[in-house]
């Protein structure tokens, strides 16, 4: 069958829905079959995810626009009052989160079995809307559309900390909403500008709120600072870039362990998608003027979170720190404006994705057996359980950055670009690469190393090494963090396109030509 | 009196009609309540047939005191939806209360004849009988449990700040005949065209004039600071009752206020704009902030339907700075208010169907385990509330926001306001999501049956809510031509 004739990304996106619904119909108390249910259609989404990167390899090169190039483009009116329509199309940037998308929510589905056991049929739900959010958010090209999967995917993430977190649960759920909702409610105010201000210019709502005809239109200068601004101000919150970063570790903590691979995973790549997708194209002057203070704020979170991480004692507040820093890696890429930079950070998307959801799947494996994450109380997990300190090895020495794996090349783009930059920058942000190391090590060395720790002998035989399912999701995860570390080409041959689209929108000749 | 007449204030008479049936069928059966739902859910559907029919061909009648354009069919079919909607919740919790539902029905019906009359009014005097005809049912239900003592103390207040109200608002108007020498609103606007063309500042008595008819009309609609008696009649009257107050009298005091401000006194727009931003920031503000403190579901809502006050009221500054879409945005926000303020006070009636209950925040802890399908609901009610897309309370909120910016300058503060006090409200109503789903229940109340006609006005407002949130392109055509017919462009 011709994927080209076919709305392939309708199908993706609304597949969980589908199995949101079918769901809905399952009595309760058929655990095994909600649980299937909700497996089965995340892989179907996955599969479908996969066939579109097939349909989608061939017209990669096609020249691109001021906003990228797009395939598989459905266009459909919604709101024809105002122009605003059912767009939605794939780039190579698009795809690429799309199927790491998909990958981290079966991986997620099949992890919850175990640990979610009251409510399973609104967990599951919940978590195939929050997969429809964030595969609408990856592939809106209406800014009214993509507002609207922005905001999809805060309710069920809201529930999914709030009902089946932790302790201090609904403190940290609120804090995630409210932080969310004020950076996203403002970049409201700005797409509704936006839309206006081009309704103004050419006299009609047709293509005011479509990012192919918004992006590059040559919005006033001034204008384009507060528009800027309030796009950035959502994205920072998401990303989280510091000083929005506060939520994150109490999410992180309270979160169940599917959801913390979802919000490291996926959630956090909204924002850094945001940047090179909406706020950039749209605003080029604006972002050059930001890009200093995104640029000093990328190296503060970068730095900090490094700093911040070596003294946490809990283990998911630690690598939730680490994200806050391996995430600045990210907004540093972009904001440089630089070709290595910009396919480091995406790179780095991806793989932060990868190796930040197995670490979170990791952890839950560990808390699942003891319920703590304190590290004081680990120590020589290696002696007892040997396939589990293995697996925490290798994705901690992915996380680090060992060549070889994947979290490498990322990072190694975003030095260079970095160096190009301004050497200073780079031979700054390389030492930082040392508590990097540092943090993350330590963290082995007393989770698994040294004699068992008292509380885990305690423990006795409740402490079981990996089971098999555990094992399954983690090794596709394993798998891909190989691959992408030794051929990278994989992600860089899909990202070429919207890299060269995105620079050429912030060519400094064209970007700062503008509202002079 | 002729027959064109007559069939343009068919849907009026109609409701009159209804209202007496009603008392009728409860003396011939007394305590009947399913001839008395029956008559007067019957006689809204002929009501709402007739008004679109009268709709269908816009006149006036009565020589031009009373007329029918695509405004007053729209604001009719919204009062004859918040009267029925009213009707199929109430029964759930009055019956179990021993209050009787026949005379609920009546009054209603009667407010709404008086609410109609206002959206039909083109005569001043027409506009002030239909707004005394459509508060005065909402003082005798205020205080129709008259053996709870916090009913009858919401009613005496709401009775005693209504009338004052009512006359200062009668004073304005008072002031606007005495300078313009008509009150024929398309005289009186022509005349304050005339009045203001030949002048810098504004006369005192037109000043005078309108500063008594914004503070009558604020009182009316619970802007801040005018809306000290919202909580107490809110919190102390009988859920049903406090459902439709939210709503009714609101939307009513909004048809008073189009066709006062935007209609009559269009011409000084200038100057109201500047009351209205300053009603419209303090509104928002306020009620989120009171409301953020509030352990009462009722009272939260009751502050919060003060803050939808002031986010309708943006959409009215814009119109203001001549942007019709401030008042399509407007209206928009009116019925998807109706309807997601309606559903939420219809969950909390259908919680206290078994006498006693209360409506603090524990009776809805572990709400969603209990009784997952009202759960469900309630989040969907709240979310729209708070404004989360896709519900119709996010495109109402992005109606009246876009027209906000569009009207630039100063008005864009006033979309940041909106947007930071949307925000913090999320705040408050996701604290009863919290409740439902994060927290146990205390106790284990046996579940109680509902009514049939509770779960079909549930349906409709859950429908309408999602409806309206995912295809609001079907109601614009409407909101557009409503809007059309006062609002010429002003710009």
């Amino acid at each position: 069958m011709d994927i080209s004739s076919f709305p392939i990304l309708s199908l993706i996106i609304f597949l969980p829905l589908a199995g949101a619904l079918v769901i809905a119909l399952i009595p309760r108390r058929n655990l095994a079959a909600i649980r299937g249910t909700a497996l089965l259609f995340a892989l179907a989404t996955w599969v479908a995810s996969l066939w579109l990167v097939l349909g989608f390899l061939p017209g990669r090169d096609v020249v691109a626009s001021a906003a990228g190039s797009f395939q598989f483009v459905e266009a459909v009116d919604w709101i024809p009052h105002f122009g605003i329509q059912y767009k939605v199309g794939a780039d190579g940037l698009s795809v690429a989160l799309v199927v790491l998308t998909t990958t981290l929510s079966w991986i997620s589905i099949l992890a919850s079995f175990s640990p979610i056991r009251e409510r399973v049929k609104e967990y599951m739900i919940s978590f195939l809307i929050l997969e429809v959010g964030m595969l609408g958010v990856f592939l809106a090209l209406d800014l009214f559309l993509f507002y609207i999967f922005w905001e999809v995917v805060l309710v069920p993430m809201y529930l999914i900390i709030g009902i089946w977190g932790g302790a201090n649960r609904i403190y940290a759920t609120i804090k995630f909403v409210l932080y969310t909702l004020v950076g996203s409610l403002l970049m409201l105010v700005a797409i509704l500008a936006t839309a206006f201000t081009f309704q103004a210019a050419t006299g009609s709502w047709v293509g005011a709120f479509d990012l192919e005809k918004l992006a590059g239109s040559g919005f006033d200068g001034t204008f384009q600072l507060f528009a800027f601004a309030a796009f950035a101000l959502a994205f920072a919150i998401k990303v989280p870039m510091f000083p929005f970063h506060t939520w994150l570790p109490d999410a992180h903590v309270e979160a169940p362990t599917a959801g913390s691979v979802i919000l490291a995973g996926v959630l956090l790549k909204l924002g850094a998608y945001g940047f090179i997708r909406f706020a950039i194209p749209l605003f080029p002057h604006g972002a050059h003027v930001f890009a200093p203070l995104l640029i000093a704020l990328s190296v503060i979170a970068i730095i900090y979170g490094a700093i911040v991480a070596l003294v946490q004692p809990d283990l998911k507040k630690l690598i939730a720190y680490s994200s806050v820093s391996h995430m600045g890696f990210v907004t540093l890429g972009i904001f440089i404006f630089q070709a290595q930079g910009l396919q480091g950070a995406i790179l780095q998307m991806v793989n932060h994705g990868l190796i930040t959801g197995a670490l979170f799947l990791l952890v839950g494996v560990i808390y699942e057996r003891t319920h703590d994450r304190t590290l004081a109380k680990m120590g020589g997990l290696g002696a007892i359980t040997p396939v589990y300190s293995a697996a925490f090895g290798f994705f901690v020495f992915a996380s680090v950055g060992l060549p070889g794996l994947a979290g490498f090349v990322g990072e190694f783009l975003v030095f260079q670009g970095a160096f190009a930059f301004n050497p200073w920058l780079g031979v700054a942000i390389t030492f930082v690469m040392i508590f990097a190391a540092a943090y993350l090590l330590w963290m082995v060395q007393r989770m698994c190393f040294g004699p068992v720790s008292e509380f885990l002998a305690g423990l006795g035989h409740h402490l079981t090494d990996m089971r098999p399912v555990e094992i399954l999701t983690l090794a596709p995860l394993g798998a891909l963090t190989v691959v992408l570390g030794l051929y990278p080409g994989l992600v860089l041959d899909l990202i070429a396109g919207p890299v060269k689209a995105v620079l050429a929108a912030v060519d400094p000749a064209v970007a700062m030509s503008i509202g002079r | 009196m002729t027959w064109s007449d007559l069939t343009v204030i068919a849907p009026f008479a109609a409701v009159v009609v209804v209202a007496a049936l009603v008392i009728l069928a409860d003396i011939v059966k007394p305590g009947n309540r399913h001839l008395a739902l029956g008559v007067v859910l019957a006689g809204l559907a002929i009501v709402g047939l007739l008004t679109l029919w009268t709709g269908q061909a816009p006149g006036t009648a009565f020589g031009g005191m009373y007329k029918v354009d695509n405004l007053t069919t729209f604001l009719d079919v919204i009062f004859v939806a918040i009267v029925a909607l009213s009707c199929l919740f109430a029964p759930d919790y009055l019956e179990p209360r021993g209050l009787p539902i026949a005379e609920f029905a009546a009054i209603l019906v009667f407010a709404l004849g008086g609410a109609m009359l206002v959206a039909a009014s083109a005569d001043l005097l027409v506009l002030f009988l239909g707004l005394e005809l459509m508060v005065i049912p909402g003082y005798m239900l205020a205080g129709y449990h008259k053996r709870d003592a916090l009913s009858t103390e919401g009613a005496v207040k709401y009775f005693l700040l209504g009338s004052f109200s009512s006359a200062i608002f009668l004073f304005g108007l008072a002031y606007v005949w005495g300078l313009t020498g008509s009150t024929r609103i398309a005289d009186v606007a022509a005349r304050v065209g005339e009045i203001v063309a030949g002048q810098a500042t504004l006369s005192p008595g037109l000043a005078m004039g309108l500063a008594f008819l914004t503070t009558g009309v604020a009182f009316k609609m619970a802007a801040v600071p005018f809306h000290y008696w919202t909580p107490d009649a809110y919190q102390g009257s009988p859920t049903p009752v406090t459902g439709y107050l939210s709503v009714g009298p609101k939307v009513g005091a909004f048809a008073v206020v189009l066709r006062v401000f935007a209609e009559a006194l269009l011409p000084l727009r200038q100057e109201w704009l500047i009351v209205i931003f300053v009603l419209a920031a303090l509104t928002m503000t306020l009620g989120n902030l009171v409301a953020l403190t509030q352990d009462n579901v009722k009272r939260m809502l009751a502050y919060s339907s003060i803050a939808h006050t002031g986010y309708m009221l943006v959409g009215l500054a814009a119109y203001a700075a001549g942007v019709i879409g401030g008042l399509e945005g407007l209206l928009f926000y009116g019925v998807a208010y109706t309807f997601m303020n309606l559903g939420a006070f219809a969950v909390i009636a259908a919680l206290q169907k078994r006498p006693g209950v209360s409506s603090r925040l524990e009776t809805f802890a572990g709400l969603g385990r209990r009784e997952p399908v009202l759960g469900i609901l309630m989040v969907l009610f709240l979310l729209s509330l708070t404004g989360i897309p896709p519900t119709a309370g996010f495109f109402a909120k992005a109606y009246v926001i876009l027209a906000a910016v569009q009207a630039g300058g100063w008005l864009t503060v006033l979309a940041v306001i909106a947007v930071l006090n949307a925000a913090a409200a999320a705040f408050y109503y996701l604290r009863v999501i919290v409740y439902m789903y994060m927290r146990d229940p205390t106790g284990e109340p046996a579940p109680v049956a509902h009514g049939a006609l509770l779960r079909l006005g549930l349906g409709i407002t859950a429908v309408m809510t999602v409806i309206l949130g995912l295809f609001p392109g079907l109601l614009l055509p409407s909101v557009s031509s409503a809007a059309q017919a006062i609002g010429v462009a002003i710009r």
